[in-house]
């Protein structure tokens, strides 16, 4: 009698568990076909405090890729089927060092606190140019504390520094908090999603967009992407 | 300009041949709708601005292109010298009217029968039919940052060149906007401008203020005529106060030294502020003085162009504004005129006068009202009337050469841009002459039979009006 | 005929609207200022394409010339002196002579063309403190500003508008730009006086490469700055004097601007 209680009541307790005890993820590997530009190296005598921190000059950022035709730098973010998410509290950090923005593309939520470093000798000024934010413009010598700012609204921000015309970046606004950055392997991860159907969009800054429908359950779900890569 | 060589040439020929200089239509030959281009579509190119931005209703400037003029054509960006255009930009515009009007006169002095010059009736003369108007051709800009230039080569319509205005400025000296001069031939500087006004037709294409002499003088002098001088003008920054003072040949404007060695002296004043709600207003005073040569020395009997002596005076004096009500402007101009008797009679300054000749007198004034519809479509009408004060010779009917004008207007603009110009035309003016021969008209004006038959002229016109 | 075409014109001339429906601030802002800003006030007017800096484009609510920080809107004072003022070196012309009621009807109109001002306020305007008195000391103080905050490598070591990066300046809509050159000209873009140049590096011209420099300046830092940028101009002014006796008494004793500098 005992037994079938416990059983019972072992049974009761988690058929009643809330979702996240159960949440689930999703992850997958970005790659290209066809042939991306190449990437060109940044001459930095501009700069000769930056020039010297790196040994053989960096390429641009726009397409980077990785082993076995991996793409870097995707964003892959629930688009639909979310149930809402609230802004987190701690900050997204972003920096500037070599005369480079570090992560190329930092992926934020709504209203959620930015903070941009300068470790550099030089000055830099950060300019977002967004499409459904206010754009501004602020001057950051070496040695001031970060600028912290935040986006109101969803936005895919293209960021630059005119002093440094090399120097370009992406501040991705999401309403979701459910987002992954691919890496240099391609892969990506998603996690704390609820079990349910969502759409997941891809987004890279030169090959646009793919959108793709997935389920989440109790195992992780894969969702690959493959970007049509076109040389210019 | 047309009228200024036709009234120049009656000058000439009156004094030299001391004769009656009151015929004041000119020969069929000058036969045209006034044209008085001060509209540059090269401005617009130059700056990338529509023609609205300058113009109430190009040609007529508003407050904006008033304050660009008097800087010198420049808008005081640091961009006005040549050396920021595209080398290809040349400033040059042009402007002509293709047009259909009629005019009818009545009270002209004709043969009875046509051939037979033996018995003389008045009859009403009427002619209609498609015609074309002067053409303008414009040149203006800078030359450098504060030097500018006016060039105006201006034709009836049969193609007959002049240089209506030309003219270096030196824009801003000393730094000051109230410092600038201009040497060369150009528009006095009338409040209200003729050279920029809404009126194209015989009639109406012209304020008799600014061309009228009584009958009986031969004094062609016309405040609406361009003069040779030197002007020296000021303005505050936004050009809301402005001064003029001239020194000008008195020459009426006509080039090569004909008249004499005798200046005339210019000046104006005025003053324009905000109305709430009203917009700008603009009132102003203007004085005239000037002088005439009388007597020619001849070689031979034949008159020597350039030496002319015994020099007779007169002056122009008065008033006039530019009053907005929101889209409504209303121009009045009063003035007041005398001439010395010997001008007003005609009389060379060696001989005698007639006996109790004085010197005439009189008094115009108009009143004109635009309706600015929109940008492309503004309504005109004018009233102007001039009143004898004192004839020249005693006995003279008071009313001999008095003159009223009346003129309606519209002017539609299919389009508003900063390349060119098109603006279709319509206007009916009516003038009546008291015994003399309207002072526009249809070219074959005669002073009727008797000095004090009223002369009833009237225009009508549909135009098409086009600048690049 | 002559009754009947007589009649015509008169009929014409008699159809008169009434005053509300005549003119208008539509009128106005398409009579005036939409050849370069286009209809509908997004920068596509016929001479857009032949202008250099390119026509504001009023539908993204970003102005060079505030009294605001960086980002924010401006007030609509800012919007009205830039009207009547214009901009120098750039086809934007002063329209002082125009009514002041007319410009406020347009600054009300041109606010029409984006939504962000019916969602945002315009930004608080920045305090500007009262003018330092002109010493040598406090245009050496600029002076070394001018070298710290990098300010050399767009607008040059004088103030010619050609610093190391400034052949590679972009504005916001990738369209080339030029630094301001302190020596060609006695104006600046956002007004003629010192004030007016202390809050050009506070606010930032927004569009622009110039960012705000509100977060790095602190007490005296804009005056000392403001008074030695006045020096690298044509035009005499006080700073011009104190600074000509200065040099004249210590010469040879600077740094030069630039990379040396630092």
């Amino acid at each position: 009698m005992m037994r079938t209680f416990a059983i019972l009541g072992v049974a009761l307790l988690s058929a009643s568990a809330p979702a996240p005890y159960m949440a689930g993820s999703v992850t997958g590997t970005i790659t290209f076909t066809g042939t991306p530009p190449k990437m060109k190296p940044i001459d930095m005598a501009k700069e000769p405090s930056c020039a010297k921190q790196h040994a053989t000059p960096i390429e641009t950022e726009n397409v980077v890729t990785g082993p076995n035709n991996a793409l870097q730098y995707v964003v892959i973010y629930v688009s639909a089927g979310d149930q809402g998410s609230e802004t987190p509290a701690t900050p997204v950090h972003l920096d500037q060092k070599g005369c480079q923005y570090i992560p190329h593309v930092v992926v934020m939520h709504t209203a959620q606190s930015l903070e941009i470093a300068n470790n550099d000798q030089t000055s830099h000024n950060i300019h977002p140019l967004p499409t459904k934010n206010p754009e501004w413009n602020k001057s950051q010598p070496p040695g001031s504390p970060p600028i912290v700012t935040k986006y109101e609204n969803a936005d895919f921000i293209p960021v630059k520094c005119n002093v440094h015309p090399w120097m370009h970046g992406y501040h991705i606004v999401l309403a979701t908090s459910h987002f992954g950055v691919s890496g240099n392997d391609g892969t990506y991860t998603i996690s704390g999603l609820p079990p349910g159907k969502y759409t997941l969009t891809a987004w890279h800054e030169k090959f646009g967009t793919m959108t793709q429908d997935v389920t989440v359950g109790a195992q992780p779900a894969k969702a690959d992407f493959q970007f049509k890569a076109t040389p210019y | 300009m047309l009228l200024t060589t036709g009234i120049l040439g009656a000058i000439l020929t009156a004094n030299l041949a001391t004769g009656n200089g009151a015929y004041r239509a000119y020969a069929a030959s000058l036969n045209a709708t006034a044209h008085k281009t001060k509209t540059i579509p090269a401005f617009a190119r130059k700056y990338g601005l529509r023609c609205s931005a300058c113009h109430t209703a190009w040609p007529e400037l508003n407050a904006f292109g008033q304050a660009f003029r008097d800087n010198g054509y420049q808008l005081g960006n640091e961009r006005d010298s040549p050396i920021f255009q595209n080398p290809t930009y040349l400033p040059i515009a042009l402007r002509i009217t293709p047009q259909f009007h009629e005019e009818s006169t009545t009270n002209q002095v004709v043969d009875a029968v046509p051939g037979d010059s033996s018995i003389k009736v008045q009859r009403r003369l009427t002619t209609h039919g498609v015609d074309l108007s002067g053409m303008d051709f414009w040149t203006a800009g800078t030359l450098y940052k504060d030097i500018s230039f006016v060039l105006l080569f201006s034709s009836d319509n049969l193609a007959s060149f002049h240089f209506e205005s030309a003219f270096i400025r030196f824009d801003n000296l000393a730094g000051s906007p109230w410092l600038n001069a201009k040497v060369g031939k150009f528009e006095l500087d009338n409040l209200i401008s003729e050279k920029r006004f809404l009126f194209l037709s015989n009639n109406g294409g012209l304020y008799q203020s600014y061309h009228f002499a009584p009958i009986g003088d031969n004094n062609g002098f016309g405040i609406g005529d361009n003069q040779l001088g030197v002007e020296l003008a000021g303005h505050n920054v936004g050009s809301y106060t402005r001064y003029t003072a001239s020194i000008l040949s008195s020459s009426d404007g006509q080039p090569g030294l004909v008249t004499g060695n005798s200046y005339d002296g210019f000046f104006t004043f005025s003053q324009a502020f905000q109305v709430p709600s009203l917009g700008v207003e603009r009132i102003g005073a203007y004085y005239y003085l000037g002088q005439m040569p009388t007597v020619y020395r001849t070689s031979g009997g034949a008159p020597i162009a350039g030496s002319g002596v015994d020099n007779k005076t007169f002056y122009r004096v008065g008033l006039a504004g530019d009053l907005y009500a929101g889209p409504i402007e209303v121009l009045p101009f009063y003035m007041h005129a005398r001439d010395d008797p010997f001008l007003g009679t005609s009389t060379p300054g060696n001989q005698a006068l007639p006996a109790g000749a004085r010197g005439p007198q009189w008094n115009a004034e108009f009143v004109e009202t635009h309706e600015y519809v929109n940008a492309r479509f503004v309504l005109t009408q004018r009233a102007e009337f001039v009143r004898m004060a004192q004839q020249a010779i005693p006995g003279t009917p008071t009313n001999v050469g008095d003159i009223d004008a009346y003129s309606l207007g519209l002017r539609w603009m299919p389009f508003m841009f900063s390349r060119a110009g098109l603006a279709l035309h319509s206007e009916y003016s009516l003038v009546r002459t008291v015994g003399g021969a309207p002072l526009s008209g249809d070219g074959v004006g005669t002073p009727p039979l008797t000095p004090t038959t009223n002369v009833w002229s009237s225009s009508l016109l549909f135009a098409f009006d086009f600048a690049f | 005929m002559r009754l009947f075409l007589i009649a015509l014109v008169v009929a014409a001339t008699t159809v008169q609207a009434q005053p509300s429906i005549l003119g208008g601030t539509r009128e106005d802002f398409r009579r005036y200022c939409a050849g370069c800003h286009g209809n509908a006030g997004d920068a596509q007017g016929e001479n857009a394409d032949w202008v250099d800096p390119k026509p504001r484009d009023f539908t993204l609510a970003t102005f060079k010339c505030r009294s605001t920080p960086s980002g924010t809107l401006p007030t609509d004072d800012d919007l009205f002196h830039t009207i009547k003022r214009g901009l120098v070196n750039s086809n934007m012309p002063s329209w002082k002579p125009l009514p002041d009621e007319t410009v406020m009807n347009l600054v009300a109109y041109i606010k029409t063309f984006s939504p962000r001002w019916k969602t945002e306020k315009a930004g608080t305007p920045i305090p500007v403190p009262p003018e330092i008195p002109v010493t040598a000391d406090d245009i050496l103080a600029g002076r070394a500003l001018f070298q710290k905050m990098e300010c050399w490598k767009c607008h040059g070591p004088e103030g010619r508008g050609n610093g190391p990066s400034a052949s590679t300046l972009t504005d916001s809509k990738d369209q080339p730009i030029k630094p301001f050159n302190f020596a060609a000209s006695s104006r600046f873009k956002c007004g003629t006086t010192n004030q007016d140049l202390y809050k050009i590096f506070l606010t930032g011209l927004d569009g622009t490469p110039m960012p705000s420099f509100a977060d790095n300046f602190k007490g005296d830092d804009a005056w000392h700055l403001v008074h030695f940028l006045r020096t690298l101009q044509q035009a005499e002014s006080p700073e011009k004097v104190v600074w000509t006796e200065w040099l004249s008494t210590h010469q040879g004793q600077l740094k030069p601007i630039g990379p040396e500098g630092q």
